[in-house]
């Protein structure tokens, strides 16, 4: 025999938990999902930014905006200022008779032009004469999404056409321009192309986290809870096996389901990005990298197990356990929360927290940036102690005659 | 063999038993007759190593259930109140799982398990999967996984719960062929009928101590009363909860 007469029950009861959840189907449908769902999450929220940057860009630098100018011709000169600045201006003939303010109004309201521009009638007086001349700008601001943009170009275009002529009108009076210029912002990006990735990369560890819990839940409700309720609790705890093989056989069992889940949701994100053609996404996950982050988090799967089936353990039937379940998922990504945040560099501080740890050690993987192997192995330590605390928690609640409800 | 000695167990203020005294011989049987809530369940479940007793000791085959438990569970066969079997697991499935559990494998243990199918007629649902089957057909499967191992001594918690009449019958056939065969039977049960039809020995349970023990001619004779019912109704001091 491969194991020792002592641990039969435990590889028993292992075994037949692994083979009664394989045939229920509530549980491979969680696994399925999770390699489709997972990478779908992510990608379709990566495509969808992609696709609006793109169509802001194309809106902003391709296509000229075209703004529909009312008394164009008693300003030629900012005419020209906007067709050179790629704005197309388009002559708005109305009737004289009707009321001008109320139609242009209406034009824009009713959707039929996003924005228009009305040149004042003194405008060219009061320009001429070195006065502030009025333009109105006529736009619809409940507009959202990615026509906002053409209106938000116009007005700095026109702000700048503003304050260029201010200060060629300083300088005619031999007046610094600097004069109305008090400070300089100066705004020096200095991202690299990985880095953005990493703040859109913080997602990962969400999703990781989240079904590597949910690969395990049903078989922590399953094998504690479910077992109660179902009544066969009593008759496996009169079996000559060591309460103790018992709890660990279930934990393990659950443990098992959940590794499993997150390897799949790991292989599933990593050809998501070999074959998604996403542009700005220039990361790569390879199967070293897949080793890495699955090996390296894989104490975490014992904790999110050991605490599931512990939680589960405590309720009285399938439902409540459910809902506990669902209330306890919540917890590790608490920590991860704090990552998107504040995303702090991976320190003696930060990788002894069970999930945060993780989370850092699936970005700086994922952007190919090595963590020093001790804080790794802090990480791992410092779970695999947390999940051997809840496991002990755990067994002796088992002990517990309580725990036959 | 099991005996019981001033056994004592109390959830808060509840004395679920208080002083239960009996034993139960090798091949006999030996009811526990009772009202509901008497303490007849919380005896069972402190001889099968569930509870452990407040004080008193209880010894199987002269093993302690507190001191040797694993002992203790490897001798005693149960069909606890309720019993649940795995729904997506077969019959023998479910049977060759607790086989294994107490150490039984291969060859020995698939004819063991065809054995009891025989004994119990589970030839018809033996390798379906168990959704949907009848409280009988459960019932027997509980029963076939109790037994698997050949245990000396076997408890059974109100065995005949939710049985027709013909699964009735064919549990009290079980039992009395595991009595031929030498094992200690002791089952626990509400229905005067069915203690009064197979027990070569009654131990009366009211209120979480022994009302009355001994055969049914004894009690009879005990009580002075010619029919066993009202026999009962006088050891236990009242009419309540009897069927």
């Amino acid at each position: 025999m491969m194991h020792n007469n002592k641990f039969l029950g435990f590889w028993t009861i292992l075994r037949k938990e692994v083979i009664d959840n394989l045939r229920d189907r509530r549980t491979l449908t969680t696994m399925g999902i999770s390699i489709i769902v997972g990478p779908l999450l992510m990608f379709g929220f990566l495509w969808f930014i992609e696709k609006t940057v793109n169509e802001e860009t194309d809106l902003v630098s391709a296509k000229p905006i075209e703004l529909p100018v009312l008394g164009a011709s008693k300003a030629p000169n900012l005419m020209n200022w906007l067709a050179q600045n790629n704005i197309e201006v388009v002559e708005l003939n109305l009737d004289a008779a009707s009321d001008q303010d109320q139609a242009i109004d209406k034009l824009v309201s009713e959707g039929e032009k996003l924005m228009i521009l009305e040149i004042g009638s003194d405008f060219a007086t009061s320009f001429e004469q070195s006065k502030t001349a009025p333009v109105r700008l006529i736009h619809d601001s409940s507009i959202s999404g990615v026509k906002k943009i053409g209106f938000s170009t116009v007005q700095q275009v026109l702000a700048r056409y503003s304050s260029t002529i201010g200060q060629l009108r300083l300088q005619m009076r031999g007046m610094s321009p600097q004069i109305i210029r008090p400070i300089q912002i100066n705004i020096s990006d200095v991202a690299t192309a990985e880095a953005r990735n990493s703040e859109i990369l913080t997602m990962m560890p969400y999703l990781i986290v989240i079904f590597i819990m949910v690969g395990g839940m049903y078989l922590a409700i399953d094998t504690t809870a479910g077992e109660r309720e179902n009544g066969s609790l009593e008759p496996l705890l009169t079996q000559p096996v060591k309460r103790s093989h018992i709890m660990l056989a279930k934990l393990s069992a659950t443990a098992v389901f959940s590794a499993l889940t997150f390897l799949l949701v790991l292989v599933g994100l990593a050809l998501s990005f070999k074959y998604v053609p996403i542009e700005s996404i220039t990361v790569s996950v390879d199967s070293a990298k897949v080793l890495i982050i699955f090996l390296s988090c894989l104490p975490f799967v014992f904790v999110a197990c050991a605490l599931m089936v512990l939680i589960a353990s405590f309720t009285k039937s399938y439902k409540e356990a459910q809902s506990y379940l669902g209330m306890v998922m919540l917890v590790p990504s608490l920590p991860l929360v704090m990552l998107g945040i504040l995303a702090p560099e991976p320190s003696v501080s930060n990788m002894w927290v069970p999930s945060l740890s993780q989370g850092l050690i699936i970005i700086e993987t994922i952007k190919g940036e090595a963590i020093a192997s001790p804080l790794i192995a802090l990480s791992m330590l410092s779970s695999l102690l947390f999940a051997a605390l809840l496991s002990y928690v755990a067994i002796k609640l088992y002990q517990h005659e309580r725990i036959l409800g | 063999m099991i005996e019981v000695r001033d056994l004592k167990k109390y959830f808060g203020k509840v004395k679920a038993i208080d002083g239960v005294s009996f034993s139960a011989r090798d091949g006999q049987i030996t009811g526990l007759l009772g009202p509901n809530g008497a303490g007849k369940s919380t005896t069972l479940r402190v001889l099968y190593t569930a509870f452990n007793p407040d004080s008193g000791s209880a010894l199987i085959d002269g093993l302690d259930v507190v001191q040797d438990s694993l002992a203790v569970r490897s001798s005693i066969g149960v069909l606890t109140h309720g019993a649940g079997i795995y729904e997506r697991l077969t019959a023998r499935e479910n049977v060759r799982y607790f086989g294994q559990l107490h150490g039984m494998s291969g060859h020995e243990l698939n004819a063991r398990i065809d054995e009891l199918v025989d004994m119990l007629e589970m030839q018809d649902f033996v390798e379906r999967r168990s959704k949907g089957f009848s409280q009988g057909q459960k019932t027997k499967v509980a029963l076939a996984r109790a037994l698997v191992h050949k245990p000396k001594n076997v408890l059974l918690d109100e065995p005949t719960n939710g049985l027709d009449v013909m699964a009735t019958r064919g549990l009290r056939e079980v039992i009395l062929r595991l009595k031929d065969a030498g094992h200690c039977v002791l089952f626990s049960s509400h229905v005067m009928q069915e203690v009064a039809a197979l027990c070569d020995e009654i131990v009366i349970v009211a209120h979480g101590q022994v009302a009355a023990s001994g055969s049914p001619d004894a009690l009879r004779n005990a009580t002075q009363e010619s029919n066993l019912e009202d026999a009962f109704v006088k050891a236990i001091g009242s009419e309540e909860g009897l069927l």
